[in-house]
């Protein structure tokens, strides 16, 4: 699903810290946002999710480019994932629910994405006794659970292990190239933003500094601003 | 000391024997009480979880007037819902003076604001979460209220039983809206307060003994339901 910015600005106690001018994530897109703590990367994609409210300018959403946010169509994965307090697969479940899903269709989209996830063993365990990458493994499976059309992240692979981190990222992936789902990724790792992203945006003091092609963004900055971020984190 | 002594022997055979009236002021105290505890909870769970999600003017002060509530006296509840419902009172056409349903409603007035005073304080701590979770997973406002008030159960849970220790041993309010009348209105607790004044004290005892052993089953009960419900 496409979004639109248009001169999108957040404040907080009369602190601008997010200006945003007009944005495009297209339809399809799979868009890595990087940039220093405190950018602004999660106040952008709570805006996005409708989570706050900007204090100027418009989000807007879709083919029709609706001002209110789709809801039901769209979700976000935080960094710190939170679980109900249930099992696994009623995680799972609890988003199909809401959209009035059957039994037996959910039975089925469980199984599917514990399976596709490495999750078949834990369908049945408490979300409070499973480890910080499980629980996050969880989170996705409830995100992906209803083929949202937008899918949200947060900086999720910050406390997963090399081997977990491959297998959301393959997630990733796939769900933008199968079902066509736009992504968009906030990430401190430049080398996830290379290997998973196609576009990429780099923030900096609330403002977007620059966004394009990741390959070429990541090796070859156009902004000054850019190069000395990209050379930094590469480097260490 | 030896009255307690005494007591407890007594309650034993009381138990023992089936006492006729002892059981029928025992099924009339968890009546009034668990109803009032019903009641409370569907009004106090709500109002607590919406003026823990919630900002709006005012709220602070009602607040305020919550907490103060949560430690009203009985005898002041028992009062106030006597003047309104005697028969000069503004509900005096109920005629509901001395009657079991006026001793409820005595109880909801105490339990009410324990209940909705303790389920704001856990949800105002994890409300923001919760909701963020529900709003990004598509749930509408009714949705959002219903997945937090499952995800804070257990707390919850134990504000219900808060208010049901409270209802069940309180004399003020059921004394004065009930009056203590043999086989219609008299319960446990007013019952002692009449035993003791009578001078019968192993009796007093007995039934205080009978009293805590219910409230033991009752909470024994409640924490099986919790531990299920975490399973
Ligand atoms: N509710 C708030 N009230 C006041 N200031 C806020 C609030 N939320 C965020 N900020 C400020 O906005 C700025 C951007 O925060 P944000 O969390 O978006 O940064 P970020 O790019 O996600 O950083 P990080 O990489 O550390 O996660 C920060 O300076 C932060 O202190
Ligand atoms: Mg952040």
């Amino acid at each position: 699903m496409r979004v639109y910015l248009e001169n999108l600005t957040k404040e907080y106690e009369g602190r601008k810290i997010l200006d945003i001018g007009t944005l495009l994530i297209e339809d399809g897109a799979l868009c890595g946002i990087i940039g220093p703590n405190g950018a602004g990367k999660s106040t952008l994609l709570n805006l996005i999710a409708g989570l706050i409210k900007p204090t100027e300018g418009s989000l807007l959403y879709g083919e029709g480019l609706s001002s209110s946010a789709p809801f039901r169509e769209m979700t976000m994965v935080f960094q710190a994932p939170y679980l109900i307090r249930t099992t696994v697969e009623k995680n799972i479940a609890y988003p199909l629910k809401l959209r009035g899903w059957a039994d037996v269709a959910i039975e089925c989209r469980i199984e599917e994405l514990t399976e596709e996830l490495g999750l078949t063993n834990f369908r049945k365990q408490k979300s409070w006794t499973l480890s910080g990458g499980e629980a996050q493994k969880v989170a996705l499976a409830r995100a992906l659970s209803f083929r949202p059309r937008l899918l949200l992240l947060d900086e999720p692979t910050a406390n997963v292990d090399p081997s977990t981190t491959a297998e959301i990222e393959r997630m990733l992936r796939k769900i933008n190239e199968k079902e066509g789902t736009t992504v968009v990724l906030v990430t401190h790792n430049l080398v996830q933003a290379k290997r998973v992203c196609k576009e990429v945006l780099f923030m900096d003091q609330g403002e977007v500094v620059e966004f394009g092609i990741s390959e070429t963004l990541l090796r070859d900055p156009k902004q000054e601003l850019t190069k000395r971020f990209v050379a930094g984190e590469l480097l260490t | 000391m030896e009255q307690i002594a005494i007591g407890f022997q007594e309650a034993i055979d009381l138990l023992i024997t089936g006492d006729a009236e002892l059981y029928e002021i025992v099924g009339l105290s968890l009546m009034v009480s668990l109803s009032a505890v019903i009641l409370s909870t569907f009004l106090g769970v709500p109002c607590g979880a919406l003026i823990g999600t919630h900002n709006f003017p005012l709220k602070n002060a009602l607040l305020r007037i919550i907490y103060t509530l949560m430690s009203l006296p009985p005898v002041i509840a028992g009062l106030v819902v006597f003047l309104f419902i005697m028969r000069r009172g503004p509900l005096g056409m109920w005629g509901i003076t001395y009657t079991p349903t006026a001793m409820i409603i005595a109880q909801v007035c105490l339990v009410t604001p324990i209940i909705t005073g303790l389920t704001y304080n856990i949800v105002r701590d994890k409300a923001p979460k919760v909701k963020s979770l529900a709003v990004t997973l598509g749930a509408g406002r009714l949705e959002s209220l219903k997945l937090l008030i499952f995800e804070l159960r257990i707390g919850i849970m134990a504000a219900i039983v808060t208010g049901f220790g409270r209802a069940l041993s309180e004399v003020g309010a059921v004394m004065i809206v009930g009056g203590n009348i043999k086989g219609k209105t008299r319960v446990m607790t007013t019952y002692i307060a009449q035993l003791k004044s009578m001078g019968d004290y192993s009796t007093a005892i007995a039934v205080g003994i009978v009293l805590l052993i219910l409230a033991f089953l009752i909470n024994t009960f409640l924490y099986n339901v919790q531990q299920k419900v975490e399973k």
